[in-house]
């Protein structure tokens, strides 16, 4: 077994170590991944709207691996490192649409107590994604949230660059 | 019941969970089920440990479908109704066993999004499980919180519902 960069004392093979280390569990992280990339993949939401909420999420939590990561699909849609920069104060700062600030509230209100989701809350995000752009956006939150969380409770390293 | 914010479609599964408004992305939710049944069924760690994690996390969220649901393959290895009832808030004082209150503390330390775990619990967990079973038991707490919240955020959730023991997730047909 490779010794990672997480606290474990062993890890699988991998790019970063995240990758090392749910390594340890192949057949897991092979479904994982499955899942994870379909968001991106099918463009089932945004991924402009996606990346906000991805690194918004993984900031809420302290994890540095997901914040030190860049999706492409969202880079090529356009998103910046200028209002990557921003989106650690969104509600007072420029350049975010009406939705994108709807949702950035919602992932907020997930990650900090989803049960005290109110309908104001909801509501936008429902009207403009629809039924099943918000069940995949709120889907894509639960990876988010839960996988920021994985990283801190294992200290995965952030890479070492943007990628 | 509050309204659902999100309704169910017309055509989907009949189980809590492909019963629900996931059926609106039938790509997501078969690949879901996919890692689900991994998980349980394929995984290196005993299902009672996931279950008591899995319990802890409904019982935090307050997802009541999912406080709802037994898992028979825990069942099975002895997870009684008696030992889930201490899951609860005081469980040092209980008589659950030292691996599975540090189960519990592994759990709480997760959803709390406090600080990373500090090094004497590190150690402890290391103490009762394998690196591959810590990375299980981990990767399920994400799946359990992250669907546990999707539930409650999509509203419609009873207020309560009589405990129901349900098949352990298993790969789906031709996964």
């Amino acid at each position: 077994m490779l010794r990672p960069m997480s606290w474990l004392p062993e890890a699988g093979p991998g790019r970063d170590d995240f990758e090392r280390t749910f390594a340890l569990r192949p057949e897991l992280f092979a479904a994982w991944r499955e899942f994870a990339g379909l968001f991106w993949q099918k463009r089932l939401v945004d991924p402009v709207l996606l990346e906000l909420c991805r690194l918004r999420i993984a900031q809420m939590n302290g994890a540095a691996h997901p914040l030190s990561l860049r999706t492409p699909e969202a880079r090529a849609a356009g998103l910046d490192e200028a209002k990557i920069a921003r989106l650690d104060a969104w509600w007072k700062q420029p350049g975010f649409s009406d939705l994108e600030r709807a949702c950035l509230r919602f992932a907020e209100q997930f990650v900090v107590d989803a049960k005290g989701m109110s309908d104001e809350e909801a509501r936008p995000v429902v009207a403009a994604l629809g039924d099943a752009g918000a069940v995949a956006f709120i889907e894509a939150l639960a990876i988010f949230d839960g996988f920021s969380r994985f990283c801190r409770m294992l200290d995965v390293e952030p890479v070492e660059a943007p990628a | 019941m509050s309204a659902p914010r999100v309704k169910p479609p017309r055509s989907r599964g009949s189980d809590p969970i492909s019963g629900s408004a996931l059926a609106h992305q039938p790509e997501t939710l078969a690949a879901f089920l996919k890692l689900y049944g991994t998980l349980w069924s394929r995984g290196v760690l005993d299902q009672s440990t996931k279950e008591l994690a899995r319990i802890r996390n409904a019982r935090t969220v307050d997802c009541t479908i999912c406080k709802s649901i037994r898992f028979e393959g825990a069942r099975k290895e002895g997870l009684s109704e008696a030992l889930v009832d201490q899951i609860r808030d005081g469980f040092e004082a209980s008589e659950l066993s030292a691996r599975q209150k540090a189960v519990l503390r592994w759990t709480d330390t997760f959803l709390s999004g406090a600080a990373e775990p500090d090094a004497a619990q590190r150690r402890e967990m290391l103490a009762f499980f394998t690196p591959a079973e810590l990375v299980e038991l981990t990767a399920g707490l994400a799946l359990f919180m992250g669907f546990s919240k999707i539930a409650v955020s999509l509203g419609g959730m009873p207020e309560s519902l009589p405990v129901m023991v349900q098949p352990t997730p298993d790969l789906p047909p031709g996964a």
